[in-house]
């Protein structure tokens, strides 16, 4: 029973995970916006669904709505900068963004909880099934946002727009020259993406039950580049790929320690060790990751 | 058409345009020529809004224009290309070119995602467009490789393309033969000869050799030294001492 548990748990987040890998693709591997940040949007989503939930107490649903808002006009401020901030600079803009942003939620602790967190996050739909089967539920309700979500980036992404997106990657002042209103499409790609990530966001805080600013260091947005540098760039099947075996090292080895002899802090150390070798080793030898950009043919 | 009253852009101390005064008229082919370094790269940014002016009026089809953003000036009707092609390496050749259409509908995240009845009529249409145009550059052939793998001669037609694709009312090409053989460079000109006689454009182009302005253009103004040197019938300029002497380097 607790193996199937932890696959249950796993899986979850590997599907939490897509999503933040889905929006972080989209910005990195369509908009070529350079996003050192993205655990921004997976905390305010988190916070924001959570707090809804549990301040002021309105229907789940109205939360997550308020969540992914949230983080897509945060998207909207973020992209802000972009019209005078050359890329490399808005990247540290944005890592420097993130870390304002989680050290918000640890200080003001009157509207969120500070160190301790946001505790009892109810849980949508919980009183229909038994505690047994509630993980499997909710399971589902994640696998059906991360399909929703990679039909709808499809659309976007094979629409005109995404095509002017990925003009913008290449060639941003050939894309001026045609009279594209490149901030413009910035701005709307980075509201998408901060939807996504918001929306991964209130799926975990609501699946964990239980958030603190803990839950939102810029390793986890290291961890989500670590996803779309293997699973490949431009395509949303990779930014998944990516994000089910980063995921699935990142959790597994957590229960592997009963069997090594080593520390559970040198096992934490070690894991990272391992991610940042995978990251060389593709940037290396792999760098379009394991699913290339796919070529649209007429 | 375009109309430029006393331009001037420094760079430091050096006058890059020192109160250049010209104006191209409307359906025609007018080029631009002068030595290296005289300033004609420098006219075209600041026309089109890639760099500011330090002073003077620029008028398009009777609008002032100078201060406005590269976008804004293209949206207006007003298209350049670049001295060195430039084209988005992971859009295909024919992605290329549907993307230089005016107009298209689903460029925005609501409709592409809400108005995709329309959005896949209109993306047709613009597909015959761009087929019909990729014919008369000779690139059907290469329609399905990604730009960033053609060579710089196939990425100079592929950005006329573009801009015939975008169909503005005044193109201004900045040395679109430069780095192309021959044989490539009168197709060229013969691309642009077709397409502004079908469609009866204004050209506005840069060019250093005398035999392809002298066969396709109208009129032609010379800068040397940021400055207007002469202006005249390809002819007139032709026979220009002061002409020849910039260019044959005399005393």
């Amino acid at each position: 029973m607790t193996l199937i548990n932890f696959f249950i748990y796993l899986l979850t987040m590997v599907g939490i995970y897509s999503l933040l890998a889905m929006s972080l693709n989209f910005q990195v591997g369509f908009a070529g916006l350079i996003n050192f940040g993205q655990v921004v949007f997976f905390c305010i989503g988190a916070y924001t669904s959570s707090l809804l939930a549990t301040r002021i107490g309105i229907p789940l649903p109205f939360c997550f709505a308020g969540g992914m808002i949230l983080s897509g006009l945060f998207g909207y401020l973020m992209s802000i900068p972009t019209k005078s901030l050359k890329s490399d600079y808005w990247a540290i803009a944005t890592l420097a963004t993130a870390e304002v942003i989680r050290l918000i939620a640890l200080n003001e602790g009157w509207l969120t909880g500070g160190p301790f967190g946001v505790m009892s996050i109810p849980q949508p739909f919980q009183s229909l099934f038994s505690m047994i089967s509630y993980p499997f539920f909710y399971l589902m309700l994640v696998l059906v946002c991360v399909l929703l979500i990679y039909f709808v980036l499809s659309l976007l992404s094979n629409s005109p727009f995404g095509r002017d997106v990925k003009a913008i990657r290449d060639e941003e002042e050939m894309c001026l020259s045609l009279g594209k209103n490149t901030r413009q499409i910035k701005l709307q790609a980075m509201v998408v993406a901060g939807m996504v990530g918001g929306l991964a966001g209130a799926l975990f805080a609501h699946y964990i039950a239980f958030i603190s600013p803990e839950n939102f260091r810029p390793i986890e947005t290291f961890l989500m580049w670590a996803m779309i540098i293997v699973g490949g760039r431009g395509n949303h099947a990779g930014a998944i790929l990516g994000a089910g075996i980063i995921q699935l090292f990142n959790v597994s080895t957590r229960f592997i320690g009963d069997y090594v002899p080593l520390s559970s802090d040198s096992m934490a150390s070690l894991r990272m060790v391992i991610i940042g070798l995978l990251i060389i080793l593709f940037v290396s030898y792999r760098p379009e990751g394991l699913i290339k950009e796919k070529k649209k043919v007429y | 058409m375009l109309k430029i009253k006393e331009l001037q852009k420094n760079f430091g101390s050096l006058r890059a345009l020192d109160r250049v005064s010209l104006e191209v008229k409307g359906d025609s082919i007018v080029g631009l020529i002068g030595p290296n370094g005289s300033g004609k790269t420098t006219l075209f940014n600041v026309v089109s809004g890639f760099y500011e002016k330090d002073g003077g009026e620029i008028y398009f089809k009777e609008e002032r224009v100078d201060g406005l953003t590269p976008d804004r000036i293209a949206r207006k009707g007003l298209c350049r290309t670049f001295q060195i092609a430039k084209a988005p390496e992971k859009l295909t050749v024919l992605e290329n070119m549907m993307l230089a259409a005016k107009n298209q509908v689903g460029e925005n995240p609501f409709s592409a995602l809400f108005v995709r009845r329309r959005t896949a009529r209109v993306e047709k249409e613009n597909l015959d467009r761009a087929m019909e145009l990729l014919k008369v550059l000779q690139l059907v052939d290469l329609k399905n490789e990604y730009a960033g793998d053609l060579s710089g001669g196939q990425k100079k037609l592929l950005s006329l393309g573009r801009v015939f694709m975008l169909n503005p009312d005044m193109i201004l090409l900045d040395e679109p033969t430069a780095g192309v053989n021959p044989t490539l460079t009168m197709q060229l000109m013969k691309a642009i000869k077709e397409l502004q006689q079908r469609e009866h454009k204004s050209v506005f182009i840069i060019e250093h050799s005398m035999k392809v302005i002298s066969s396709i253009c109208d009129k032609v103004f010379v800068l040397n030294f940021g400055k207007k040197m002469a202006e005249g019938t390809p002819g007139e300029i032709q026979k220009n001492e002061k002409v020849l002497e910039a260019y044959l380097g005399g005393s």
